[in-house]
């Protein structure tokens, strides 16, 4: 359930969109950003233990950021295949009791919410539920599980620069295939899951990071303004420390858009149906 | 322009027509003298913010955990030193919730001020910076806490922060007052407190 308190920071986001949608047509030229992405090809692929995939260094242009800053750099990591199913997340609330759903602390997640769609704490269905991504988990379970693995969650960078590449090509952000696939993808999501295995891998070799479910990342707090938002009348220096400092770079990019709108409505307590996440190292 | 695409962009701006509904008043708020930032009064007796496993340094260089706050009222907010535009109307907004302390319960109420840029606030710059800013050492404390205890503590308060290129620290301008033991009892979310809702909800706790 999103929280009250984020909506008005959701309303001043979206407040943007239509600025954004307006100036869409005005499409950057390609960046160096995306050169700078290609020309670090290095080899990629599933590695044996825990099934992660090793990502190249490289940059990519965010959403939010000033037009005309240089791309951001996001170095060699890598990021599980998957996102973790209730089968991998029912492994870890066994050993780790505190994290179950009757038992875990009201300030880590909403519980009235958290592992909602289990059947009980150690139950998460027939087989095939197992095999679904885990949601209604919340930022601090996701965490924690993601520690117990000796892995961390991936940065909003890191993960947005894995989200960038379709089946074939690791910088398809501004394809309007890409684009119009995403955000039909988006709007279809549900509070049921499909099994991961029916992911579609991108050209990483990373699967079902687009139509599965939305995921957590670290850094989701990171905050996200545009000064160009004609309600508040330009920068809105009332809510925001150095807003005027932030603004949509790329409008062209509906489908981060729609991603950072999401993440904008998220507390690190909050659980949400399709919300779940993978784990990077 | 794609079918599909057109849809979603129009089902967007209407979620954003819903949505921003609730910000109007927000805007409206510099007429009528009411706050719609001033956000909500949240329901009594939630989760204590002190079951967050972190630890901070004050300005006076002690290793602290957040339970040591608990006993006291407590008025939080998340800023950094260097911050010239919004953050000096935080303190500014603060010190007058302080100045509404009845002079009897000065020892019943704390301030405490978390380092949303920990590389560069040390415990020593809190420090200076609290005597610069004439900060009251018995009520005000100043923490420096790692990266990734900023990042939780945000997370849970709902302050969202981002490091900037040119080393400023966008982030939300929040007060967030804590009953004694620790939960969240209001919080004000934007600047200025026309109608003293922050103050009120401090000295609720105080009675």
């Amino acid at each position: 359930m999103l929280h009250l308190r984020s909506l008005s920071l959701l309303a001043t986001l979206c407040l943007t969109l239509p600025v954004s949608a307006a100036s869409a047509a005005q499409r950057e030229p390609a960046s160096g950003g995306v050169r700078a992405a290609r020309a670090a090809d290095s080899p990629v692929g599933v590695t044996d233990a825990g099934a992660m995939v090793r990502l190249p260094a490289g940059s990519y242009r965010p959403l939010y950021g000033r037009v005309g800053d240089p791309p951001t750099r996001v170095g060699a990591f890598r990021l599980d295949r998957d996102p973790v199913t209730r089968g991998d997340f029912l492994a870890f609330v066994r050993q780790h009791p505190s994290w179950r759903r009757s038992a875990v602390r009201p300030l880590f997640a909403d519980r009235a919410a958290y592992l909602s769609n289990w059947a009980g704490d150690l139950d998460v269905g027939d087989a095939a539920d197992a095999r679904r991504p885990v949601t209604s988990v919340s930022w601090f379970a996701a965490r924690a599980y993601c520690r117990a693995q000796g892995k961390r969650l991936p940065t909003v960078a890191e993960w947005e620069y894995v989200a960038a590449a379709d089946a074939s090509s690791r910088d398809a952000a501004r394809e309007p295939l890409f684009v119009q696939h995403l955000v039909t993808l988006y709007s279809g999501r549900s509070r049921h899951t499909p099994e991961v295995a029916t992911g579609a891998i991108n050209a990483y070799g990373v699967r079902g990071l687009h139509d599965l479910v939305w995921e957590w990342v670290d850094d989701f707090n990171s905050v996200l303004v545009s000064d160009d938002s004609r309600a508040v009348g330009g920068r809105d220096h009332s809510l925001f420390c150095a807003s005027g400092a932030i603004g949509a770079a790329d409008p062209s990019n509906y489908p981060a858009f729609l991603r950072y709108a999401f993440r904008a409505g998220l507390t690190g307590a909050t659980t949400v149906s399709a919300l779940g996440f993978r784990c990077a190292a | 322009m794609h079918r599909h695409m057109k849809l979603g962009i129009v089902l967007l701006i209407l979620g954003t027509l819903v949505i921003c509904a609730s910000c109007v008043p927000a805007d409206a708020a510099d007429d009528t003298g009411d706050s719609g930032r001033d956000q909500r009064a949240m329901a009594a007796a939630g989760p204590s913010l002190y079951d967050l496993p972190t630890t901070w340094v004050t300005q006076h260089g002690d290793t602290i955990g957040l339970t040591s706050l608990a006993g006291r009222v407590q008025v939080l907010a998340m800023v950094y030193t260097n911050c010239a535009v919004t953050c000096p109307i935080i303190l500014a907004d603060l010190k007058r919730i302080e100045a509404a302390v009845p002079v009897e319960q000065r020892g019943d109420v704390g301030f405490v001020l978390i380092s949303l840029d920990p590389d560069r606030d040390t415990p020593e710059r809190l420090a200076e910076w609290a005597a610069q800013t004439k900060l009251d050492p018995a009520r005000w404390t100043l923490l420096n806490g790692s990266d990734d205890a900023v990042r939780e503590l945000a997370a849970t308060l709902g302050v969202r922060y981002q490091m900037q290129p040119d080393a400023e620290v966008a982030h939300t301008n929040q007060i967030t007052v804590l009953d004694r033991t620790g939960a969240i009892a209001h919080q004000q979310i934007g600047l200025g407190e026309p109608a003293g809702i922050t103050t009120n909800a401090m000295l609720t706790l105080l009675r």
